[in-house]
């Protein structure tokens, strides 16, 4: 038990994982995560198998590296309590028993004899420390009396309260990731859509998006309601920073994006002899249009928003329309005259097969699709314990840099009605400072009568 | 009169101050530094003016672009820089801060630096945009402080250690000592801009505190080493040389988690 105790509260070991978790995190930097198994073996080769193996394409969620948090939590733990017992001794119950040679050995430290009475130069002493603001313990022994000057004891335990903070912010990451989830909600307006796991529904009441004067987008707005028990509970228009919150769910405006199930499509048909004879037709998807005075009908058989052709396959490229194409079949009476792809963006590169396609030329003039919103929903448990621990880290790094503890020790001894001072200051981290304000109080104390 | 009026008086001001300083550097008239001190504040409060009118004409704050951003980063090093100087009168730092300040100022005022201020992307839109960013850069500031006189430190070590160091030279004692008091402004700034304020508005904007995003675990890179530094030399009592050369590697990585990542690693934080 000891020796596990001694494990961990060792800093060698602090040091070590600091360094290997640090350099994990930038191998994890380096490798992309989370790509598919293809794109690996075209990067790495040979090696992307082991890769894979020891979660390398994962790292942060590994096995392993969980385990060197886990260990490094452990060891953060022990450090912490095994110093802080010391630091309650010398905070509350410190010792006034040191000796003069102890004093003569320190780094910052005085010796001089004053011609006033022990009980004299005690007084005179004090008060010069109590206007620095020091705080005094003394202890009397026949002829010598033993001082301790304090200031900023809190500062002991700024890097216990860090500490603190951390592992806060450890188990909270613990809690999210075993707790927490997160899921997208494509969203269109009127929509009501059933929460997992969750006792109420969501309702989109609008959805707009919002513009600036040169075109790009200023921001999206869902008008949210949530639906409990058949009846609406709260509504709230969420917007990108603005989320709502309800029974622990957060919703997120997180994009934005058109519904392709049902788009309309705006096409032109103009007859190629003569191009006064034209008409519009607005088709949904499998809808017929007809052009009465040339007995023409069409038919809009398919649609993508962004074409692509992929192993002789016509897919989408993306949920974007950047490249907007219908398949569309035109009927002269009962015969089909022609059928092929015609693009939005390039009228003139129909995929048209048949003798009388030169008759007429189709083209795709326009879309309309509802948009629908792009809603982030996530649970995390683990969340308020990230707050609490940050506070704790910040709180902790304040004390442990701007209230650093300086302590002076002082021996007052008793020589035929003079007195011998030794005194010592003693500091971690701010020396410089201490040793201006040791030297500030002991001319002060030589110079005055 | 307009920003880039401005931003070119500030740059021109560096170059100035710089220019002072490199003759103190030779001749070791302690008065051309001190003009050159001079000529850094005022560039400073002309930069200071260039931010603020650049604030009110794009009507955001002024680093959410590149050219932004490195402006905002040189302002915040001539801070600290102007800030510690006037504390601890480390002269000889000035010709080496001023040579990074005029390369981040170069840099920003290259073609390579989109400068037209753009509306605000959705993202973001949020006060954190303020806290996050500004309280970050003034971090990394005073770790670019930190890593001048880090590297001023094995110099000045190296000629105490072969007895070369001229009367006149600051202590290495000092040095190390003024590189401890920098990093102990920039690590609270940082954790507090980068980490915690960051993990904040993630949390607002993008529904989770924390996702491993490459400028994220780079900042946590960077808090490591700094954390490093700490603890060997308050625990491990590591002084000098070793820790001189964690503060360097320190500011580095800092560099990269500000600047190596956007370019180099793709992720969330695409903008800036």
């Amino acid at each position: 038990m000891k020796s596990i105790t001694n494990f961990f509260k060792s800093i060698k070991l602090a040091i070590f994982l600091i360094i290997i978790i640090t350099i994990a995190s930038v191998v994890g930097t380096l490798i992309p995560q989370l790509r598919s198994a293809e794109e690996y073996a075209a990067r790495y080769g040979q090696i992307s198998e082991l890769l894979m193996r020891l979660e390398i394409t994962d790292l942060y969620h590994s096995w392993w590296f969980v385990a060197l948090l886990i260990l490094f939590s452990l060891n953060i733990l022990v450090c912490t309590l095994t110093r802080l017992s010391s630091k309650f001794i010398r905070a509350f119950r410190p010792n006034l028993t040191f000796e003069t040679h102890t004093l003569s050995a320190a780094k910052i430290q005085r010796k001089f004899k004053k011609s006033w009475s022990l009980d004299k130069s005690e007084r005179e002493l004090k008060k010069e420390l109590r206007s620095a603001h020091y705080r005094i313990r003394e202890e009397r022994k026949d002829v010598a009396i033993h001082l301790l000057a304090r200031k900023k004891i809190l500062g002991l335990f700024g890097s216990d309260i860090v500490h603190l903070g951390l592992l806060i912010i450890l188990i909270g990451g613990i809690i999210s990731g075993f707790g927490g989830f997160r899921t997208n909600i494509n969203i269109s307006e009127g929509e009501i859509v059933t929460i997992l796991n969750a006792d109420f529904k969501l309702q989109l009441d609008k959805f707009e998006t919002e513009y600036y004067p040169n075109g790009s987008v200023k921001d999206w707005k869902s008008t949210l309601t949530i639906i409990e028990d058949e009846s609406p509970r709260l509504t709230k228009t969420i917007e990108v920073n603005h989320p709502l919150t309800y029974k622990g769910y957060v919703f997120y405006q997180n994009t934005v994006g058109w519904d392709w199930r049902n788009p309309t499509l705006e096409i032109w048909t103009t007859k190629t002899s003569d191009p006064s004879a034209s008409i519009k037709t607005f088709l949904q998807l499998g809808e017929k249009g007809i052009w009465e005075e040339e007995s023409l009908e069409f038919k809009v058989l398919q649609f993508v928003p962004d074409f692509i052709i992929d192993r002789n396959q016509v897919r989408t490229r993306s949920l974007e329309p950047n490249n907007p194409a219908a398949f569309i079949e035109v009927y002269e009476g009962e015969k089909k005259i022609s059928s092929g792809w015609i693009f939005a963006n390039f009228p003139d590169i129909a995929q048209m097969h048949s003798e009388e396609e030169a008759n007429y030329k189709v083209v795709l003039k326009d879309i309309q699709a509802a948009q629908y919103s792009g809603i982030q929903m996530s649970k995390d448990p683990g969340v308020n314990f990230i707050w609490v621990g940050c506070g704790f880290l910040m709180l902790g790094l304040f004390i442990a840099f701007y209230l650093p503890p300086r302590d002076i020790r002082f021996i007052l001894k008793d020589s035929d009605g003079k007195t011998e001072i030794f005194a010592a200051g003693r500091t971690v981290k701010s020396k410089l400072a201490l040793e201006e304000e040791f030297n500030k109080i002991m001319n002060s104390l030589r110079s005055s009568e | 009169m307009n920003e880039s009026t401005l931003f070119l008086i500030t740059f021109v001001l560096y170059i100035i101050a710089a220019f002072f300083y490199l003759v103190f550097l030779f001749s070791k008239k302690e008065s051309s530094a001190k003009t050159g001190l001079s000529v850094v504040t005022i560039g400073f409060f002309v930069h200071t003016l260039a931010l603020i009118w650049r604030t009110i004409e794009s009507g955001h704050a002024p680093f959410t672009n590149m050219y932004e951003s490195l402006s905002f980063l040189a302002w915040s090093g001539a801070l600290a820089y102007i800030i510690i100087e006037y504390k601890y009168k480390i002269r000889k730092a000035g010709p080496f801060m001023m040579l990074i300040l005029i390369s981040i100022v170069a840099l920003a005022s290259s073609p390579l630096m989109p400068k037209e201020a753009m509306p605000l992307i959705p993202a973001l839109q949020s006060y954190w945009l303020w806290l996050h960013v500004s309280i970050t850069l003034l971090g990394e500031a005073f770790f670019a402080v930190a890593f001048v006189t880090s590297i001023m430190y094995l110099v000045a070590d190296s000629r105490e250690k072969r007895g070369i160091a001229s009367e006149s030279a600051i202590s290495s004692e000092k040095l190390d000592s003024i590189s401890y008091r920098c990093i102990a402004v920039g690590f609270p700034l940082f954790t507090l801009g980068g980490l915690v304020f960051g993990m904040v508005w993630a949390y607002k904007a993008w529904g989770s505190y924390w996702s491993w995003d490459p400028k994220e675990t780079w900042s946590l890179i960077t808090w490591f080493v700094f954390a490093l530094y700490l603890h060997t030399r308050i625990v491990m009592e590591w002084k000098g040389r070793r820790s001189a050369l964690i503060a360097i590697i320190g500011f580095l990585a800092a560099l990269f988690t500000y600047f190596g990542v956007n370019y180099l690693l793709a992720g969330l934080h695409s903008y800036a």
